[in-house]
């Protein structure tokens, strides 16, 4: 890809940052929060396809990392008085420590194996929340001092989300970036041509956590209120995968797209069909697996409207 | 850079790596010469990959020594020992089947310079092999004998001393097969050493310098062309004795 066109897309990210800027004063409360839950499953989508798209490596554990900074932003600010923007840095720094003493051991199973690892580590960690109570409070949760801040919980998660996307097409559009997608197509091969796969996995899989975890903390300031059982959902890390997946996993803008169309379609349908949406959901799995396996990008690629591949 | 008359590049002494109860290589010893293409040659199952595996890290040997300009390479992981300025490519492609020709070159690491210089390398190897026109598509879209080219292409990427070709003739067509040739003859030119596992034995035969057989797992003759076609032993090893029956 040329200069020029970075340079566009740039451009691009910049006129849509500062349209959301504006948006959130013509917004009723309740767009004003959809909108930044829109954002936030961009950030937890987007950060899922480092680990899962570009490195191959599928987690159904990633709420664990989104979990982590939801109760290091509870814990500082309802129990130490914290300002709350600080606390989202201690929260990434918590998530990235979990990653590589998490990810050193679990990085090493593939496949399915990997999966059901992260799985299990994320439920790990939940029982951990609950049964701390010194730390967590246990099961009662964390209560924040109630306090107006759709505003400020809007721009934070605004700015979180342009950053993830700059991570994450740099990392897409750089030598890293490729050097993941070749631990994806075959590591073997990846290490007999000099990459180090552990380190590399590693670093991804870190990268990966530290973006959920800044949102987790931004959407715990903006409910007031977190648990375990709602901050440690497994629904979150199913709702990042299949956003990646309808998207195009392993491209910067199948992520972006998937999390907003599908974010918008649970909401209509959570809105005029309460239970009809976890349906609504499944047979869209069913679908996508089915007709799309690679997703929009890759259905666009197929068809000549998209390149192939990250660099040109 | 001529190099001196006999010096060796690659050493491997004693080597030896058991699957099971399957002794693959078993006491396995050869110099390869620096700056010529030779041959490693055997009837199926002798070893020849076990050892190609065991020269780059993706084996582990149980004992003996691969020295490689005179360090021992034991313990030392695949990415560590293409580091050296070892590469291959493998009996069947390994190329990334859903990155571009042009990302399965830049995947490559250890190369110590910055993009654009990478990349105006790519370029040059994927006109070096022929395929200029498919810097775009996908690996897995190109044919099996523009996939060996690419592997090939990939492999040179860090201007490696020593290059391990596993089978590059099998399932090529002849035209693509002369290209390869011409291709490792102009290595060898610029002072790189070659070393081939091949069946094809025309391949061998006409354009490796100094052959090494094996047979279960141990070398049982080694000399020019001319001098390996005569040898009782691996007349034996692949028409003979134990594999009358084949």
């Amino acid at each position: 890809m040329t200069r020029r066109e970075h340079l566009r897309n740039l451009v691009l990210l910049g006129v849509v940052g500062l349209g959301l800027a504006f948006l959130p004063h013509g917004l009723s409360v309740y767009l004003r929060s959809f909108a930044l839950f829109t954002m936030m499953y961009v950030v937890l989508a987007l950060s899922w396809n480092i680990i899962s798209g570009f490195t191959g490596y599928t987690s159904f554990g990633h709420v664990a990392f989104y979990g982590i900074g939801a109760y290091a932003c509870a814990i500082l600010v309802a129990d130490h008085g914290w300002p709350w923007l600080a606390t989202l840095g201690v929260g990434a720094a918590a998530a990235a420590v979990a990653a590589v003493a998490l990810g050193y051991p679990v990085l090493r199973l593939k496949g399915p194996y990997f999966a059901i690892a992260m799985l299990g580590a994320a439920e790990g960690t939940r029982v951990v929340a609950t049964v701390w109570d010194g730390l967590t409070h246990g099961g009662v949760g964390i209560s924040f001092p109630s306090t107006e801040n759709s505003m400020a919980t809007y721009y934070a998660m605004l700015a979180l989300m342009l950053v993830t996307i700059v991570v994450a097409y740099v990392v897409g559009h750089s030598r890293f970036g490729i050097r993941l997608n070749a631990i994806r197509e075959d590591e073997g091969a990846a290490e007999a041509l000099g990459i180090d796969a552990t380190r590399y996995k590693l670093a991804a899989f870190t990268l990966s956590a530290v973006f959920p975890a800044m949102a987790g903390g931004i959407q715990a300031y903006k409910v007031l209120y977190i648990d375990p059982p709602s901050v440690f959902f497994v629904q979150i890390t199913i709702a990042m995968a299949l956003m990646s997946m309808l998207g195009g996993k392993g491209t910067v803008i199948g992520p972006i797209v998937g999390a907003v169309l599908l974010y918008t379609a649970q909401e209509l349908t959570w809105v005029n069909l309460p239970t009809a949406h976890l349906i609504a959901y499944g047979l869209f799995i069913v679908v996508v697996a089915r007709f799309m396996p690679r997703g929009l990008m890759g259905f666009a690629i197929d068809r000549g409207w998209a390149r192939k591949g990250m660099v040109h | 850079m001529e190099p001196r008359p006999g010096e060796v590049i690659l050493e491997v002494r004693d080597l030896r790596k058991a699957f099971g109860g399957v002794r693959a290589v078993d006491g396995c010893t050869f110099a390869v010469p620096r700056g010529k293409i030779s041959g490693l040659i055997g009837p199926n199952g002798s070893g020849k990959t076990t050892t190609f595996n065991l020269l780059t890290g993706v084996a582990t040997p149980d004992g003996g020594q691969v020295l490689y300009r005179g360090e021992d390479l034991a313990g030392l992981k695949p990415y560590q020992i293409f580091r050296k300025g070892i590469t291959r490519t493998f009996q069947i492609t390994r190329i990334f089947r859903e990155m571009t020709v042009l990302e399965n070159m830049l995947s490559v690491t250890g190369l110590g310079v910055p993009d654009p210089v990478a990349r105006a390398r790519a370029e040059e190897l994927i006109a070096f092999v022929n395929l200029g026109h498919l810097r775009g598509e996908y690996g897995g879209r190109l044919s099996y004998g523009q996939q060996k080219l690419l592997e090939f292409a990939r492999a040179l990427m860090t201007d490696p001393d020593l290059i391990l070709l596993d089978e590059p003739a099998a399932g090529i067509n002849r035209t693509l097969l002369r290209g390869l040739l011409g291709h490792i003859h102009a290595l060898q030119e610029r002072g790189k050493t070659v070393l081939i596992v091949e069946h094809d034995m025309s391949v061998i035969m006409n354009h490796c310098e100094r052959i090494f057989v094996m047979d279960y797992g141990v070398k049982i003759a080694e000399g020019p062309p001319a001098e390996i076609q005569r040898d009782q032993r691996v007349i034996d090893a692949y028409f003979g004795r134990r594999r009358a029956g084949r």
